[in-house]
């Protein structure tokens, strides 16, 4: 009854095709089963007619004159005109203010390891000196706006070689004179009275992406420590601390960021004297800051509350008194961990600038729209109504920004080992 | 001299510690210096308040409450004259805050989940597209979003050349206009809305007995069928009794229905979307659906790869490892983040003051012209604390529920 199953040795097969080109690939990805087909066909009849219409639109209907009509006043505003700074030529600050910055950023491509510095670096670069040769007239852009835009070239590459090759690269300089790039930047933007071409410029006049931009780095260099202060309180034994940080942040978490806008400028100015020199910037500038350090309170909290207490419990046992703890031990760790919400804070803090619009600033919005209907350009009156095209750019503007700022933060979170120890 | 000094501090001490170096000193101290420091603060500005208040002639005080607001709304939800007082324009503000809550929470829960889903499918394209519209509608600012679709809305054809759906639904620069189902006559509603309610009560009593049947014996008794098999039976016959009693149904159907010569459309027929409100929502569940579909997507890939596999070798089905296993792991890991989402879509909603929808927000910055703007936003914070610790209570609950 035995039957024999054993045919011989069983002939050798080849290994499996671990690179099956185009077609395996397509197979694999977008083909696998016929319900996997049909997506992959309706998704890509949905990509196929949004790109022909969206295509058709962006080259054919769409009228991007609006972009170029505005020109300059999106990056500044009014800030360059007659009325801001009367009778004398005010382009240059925001330009060096510019130069400035990108010293910055070029010094801290000398001090990284990676390349992601360099990349962005150098794109900045590029992009901002390709803007000098834009096809303007020479009267709309003149020859010393347009050099100075080119300078943002060299300007990296001085940054560069003081980070890689000076005392000044390292990132506690950087830290101290990125501060003192800020203070000199609002220096040259407000001016000092009395010094001829260097007369003040209000304020009022501040608008534009300029405007956004100050807004959201002050906010974000101001919250963060902020935050962990409020964050630290809150986690406080003391339950006066406690109940103040408690309530600061439920409150401020709890009401919309346009309501406290309307408040900053109805109840702020009635909460101090009469006299006391609080402009309108200033005061959008503390609403946006505590609002976005409530929010980085609780992203701190999330995070210490993350940290496994044998490590500050380690940090007690080695004799660290418990400041030293939390400076040393906890807090950068906590901070390690969050690192993608505090970056997510970051972000909405850029994106919440907007929002001054409603308050009647002129960020580059604002300025957008309350000039789309008329504006003179070179002593005439120029009408436009192309809203959509407009929208669509500025969307594209603050897209830039944050998506670097995402990406940057990703990178980060890979050089320190998130997530790897 | 120095040294007298010095001793006489070393000689005050508390349980035998010089009192700068004893915790419990320290700790008081700095509790009553920060509380006397942030009251110090609050008074200073309470008396500025005040001063300005009687000094400069602002006005503060909530006696305006009651007087007659005089001020059409736009779009509203609840009955509302111009004759109303200002109390009730705040809460037809509030009304229509909350529903566009709702119904943006609603709408976002749904195009997010399945964005999120779309994000981890196995087919590449699919899920480059769902990563696409999450990188952009997350990082682009919401304002800029609502200005974009409210020009789209505006640039509709007029009221008398809109889109026409079969008659019953209409677009046009005006809004969306479709048909509701409304109540025929008030009270036989609400007698048709508590049969919906035994209806529901008596399915979801099956629902848990055939379950525990299921349980207790083994035998298969399909509880989520019979539930709905249940809720249908008692609300049909809930249905014909209503209508055997009145001689006519409880609900009706009222289709919108231009009329005149500009075609405009009659109010209590259909349901009218206003464009603000159209724009208002579509860009509300827009972004906020992007950072669902991302927190959706880090809850289902949070749960271990193990988990599937050790379900899956114990012999559940593909569909029974997701319902049993992976969804409810994974659920608890999204749900906190999305009700945050859901509150900072009830604040993003306070946007609609640029684009015209009267929500709480339009609505107390136009009663600004007529009343004192302190009293006025003083109100509408609490109201938007209130909604904002509803969020908070809901939140709290479902953690305490699904705490180990």
């Amino acid at each position: 009854m035995s039957t024999n199953t054993n045919k011989g040795p069983a002939p050798i097969l080849p290994p499996p095709l671990l690179n099956r080109g185009m077609v395996g690939w397509a197979h694999d990805n977008l083909f696998s089963s016929w319900y996997n087909s049909l997506l992959t066909v309706a998704s890509g009849a949905l990509v196929i007619v949004t790109l022909w219409w969206g295509l058709g639109w962006i080259l054919l209907d769409a009228d991007w004159t609006v972009i170029s009509t505005l020109g300059g006043f999106l990056a500044i505003g009014e800030y360059n005109t007659e009325k801001a700074c009367a009778g004398q030529n005010c382009f240059w600050r925001p330009q060096v203010s510019l130069l400035l910055v990108m010293v910055l950023v070029g010094m801290a491509w000398g001090i990284a390891q990676g390349g992601t510095a360099r990349r962005i670096a150098v794109l900045a670069a590029i992009v901002l000196a390709a803007f000098a040769f834009l096809p303007y007239s020479f009267e709309r852009m003149g020859m010393d706006i347009r050099l100075l835009l080119a300078a943002n070239i060299p300007a990296v590459g001085i940054g560069w070689y003081l980070g890689k090759h000076t005392r000044m690269g390292s990132v506690r300089n950087v830290v101290f004179s990125g501060i003192a790039v800020f203070v000199i930047i609002l220096l040259l933007l407000r001016g000092l009275p009395g010094i001829p071409g260097f007369e003040p410029v209000s304020v009022i006049y501040w608008g534009g992406m300029m405007l956004n931009l100050l807004l959201a780095v002050a906010g974000i260099v101001l919250s963060l420590p902020i935050g962990i202060a409020l964050a630290l309180g809150r986690r406080s034994r003391l339950p006066v601390v406690k109940a103040l940080c408690v309530a600061f942040i439920e409150v401020f978490r709890g009401v919309p960021l346009i309501t406290l806008l309307f408040m900053s400028s109805v109840l702020v100015p009635l909460a101090f004297p009469e006299d006391f020199p609080l402009n309108r910037l200033f005061r959008a500038g503390i609403i946006i800051t505590l609002f976005s350090a409530a929010y980085m309170a609780e992203n701190v909290r999330g995070g210490l509350q993350a940290l496994h207490p044998g490590q500050a419990e380690a940090g007690r046992a080695l004799g660290l008194p418990s400041w030293q703890t939390m400076t040393f031990i906890s807090l950068p760790q906590a901070i390690r961990n969050v690192i993608p919400a505090i970056v997510g804070q970051f972000i909405s803090l850029f994106k919440d600038t907007t929002l001054v619009t409603i308050i009647g600033m002129l960020d580059i919005l604002e300025f957008g729209r309350s000039f789309i209907q008329s504006y003179v350009v070179d002593g005439k009156v120029v009408f436009l109504d192309d809203q959509e095209e407009l929208l669509i750019f500025i969307a594209l503007c603050f897209w830039v920004f944050t998506y670097g700022m995402s990406y940057v933060s990703r990178k980060v979170e890979k050089h320190l080992g998130v997530g790897e120890r | 001299m120095q040294n007298l000094i010095t001793s006489r501090l070393n000689s005050l001490t508390y349980k035998g510690i010089p009192v700068w170096r004893h915790a419990q000193v320290i700790q008081w101290t700095a509790q009553i210096v920060s509380g006397v420091v942030v009251v110090a603060l609050v008074a200073w500005f309470f008396t500025n308040i005040a001063n300005a208040i009687s000094d400069r002639d602002i006005p503060f005080g909530f006696d305006f409450l009651g007087r007659e607001y005089q001020t059409p709304i736009g779009q509203h939800f609840l009955p509302y004259e111009s004759s109303d007082s200002f109390l009730y324009a705040l809460v037809v503000g509030a009304t229509n805050t909350i529903f566009v809550s709702v119904i943006g929470v609603i709408l976002a829960t749904a195009l997010g989940i399945f964005i999120g889903i779309s994000r981890l499918s196995g087919n590449w394209l699919v899920s480059k597209i769902a990563l696409v519209y999450i990188e952009f509608f997350r990082n682009v600012p919401l304002l800029v979003q609502l200005f974009f679709w409210f020009y789209i809305v505006l640039a509709l054809p007029t009221v008398r050349e809109g889109y026409n759906l079969a008659d019953i639904v209409y677009l046009n620069n005006a809004g969306l206009y479709i048909p509701m189902v409304t109540g025929n006559g008030v009270a036989q509603g609400f007698v048709w809305a508590a049969s919906v309610v035994v209806a529901i009560a008596a399915g979801v009593l099956v629902q848990k007995r055939m379950a525990r049947r299921e349980e207790q014996t083994g035998s298969t008794s399909y509880p989520v069928m019979s539930g709905i098999g249940a809720a249908v039976i008692v609300g049909l016959v809930g249905w014909f009794v209503i209508t055997a009693i009145n001689g006519g149904f409880p609900l009706t159907l009222t289709t919108p229905e231009p009329q005149g010569a500009f075609g405009r459309f009659q109010r209590g027929e259909g349901f009218e979307l206003s464009g603000g409100m159209m724009a208002l929502l579509i860009g509300l569940v827009m972004y906020t659906s992007s950072f669902i579909a991302e927190i959706v997507r880090a809850g289902i890939q949070s749960v271990g790869k193990g988990q599937t596999e050790a379900s899956r070798s114990l012999g559940l089905s593909a569909l029974g490892t997701i319902r049993s296993v992976t969804f409810p792991q994974a659920l608890r890991v999204i749900v906190p983040p999305t009700i945050s989402q859901y509150l900072n879509l009830t604040k993003n909603s306070s946007l609609a003051a640029a684009i015209g929808y009267t929500d709480l927000t339009n609505v107390a910055k136009t009663m600004t012209q007529t009343a004192p703007a302190l009293s006025i936003f003083v109100l509408i914070m609490a109201a938007y604390l209130a909604m904002s610790l509803t969020y908070s209570l809901i939140g709290n609950i479902y953690n305490r529920r699904i705490s180990f």
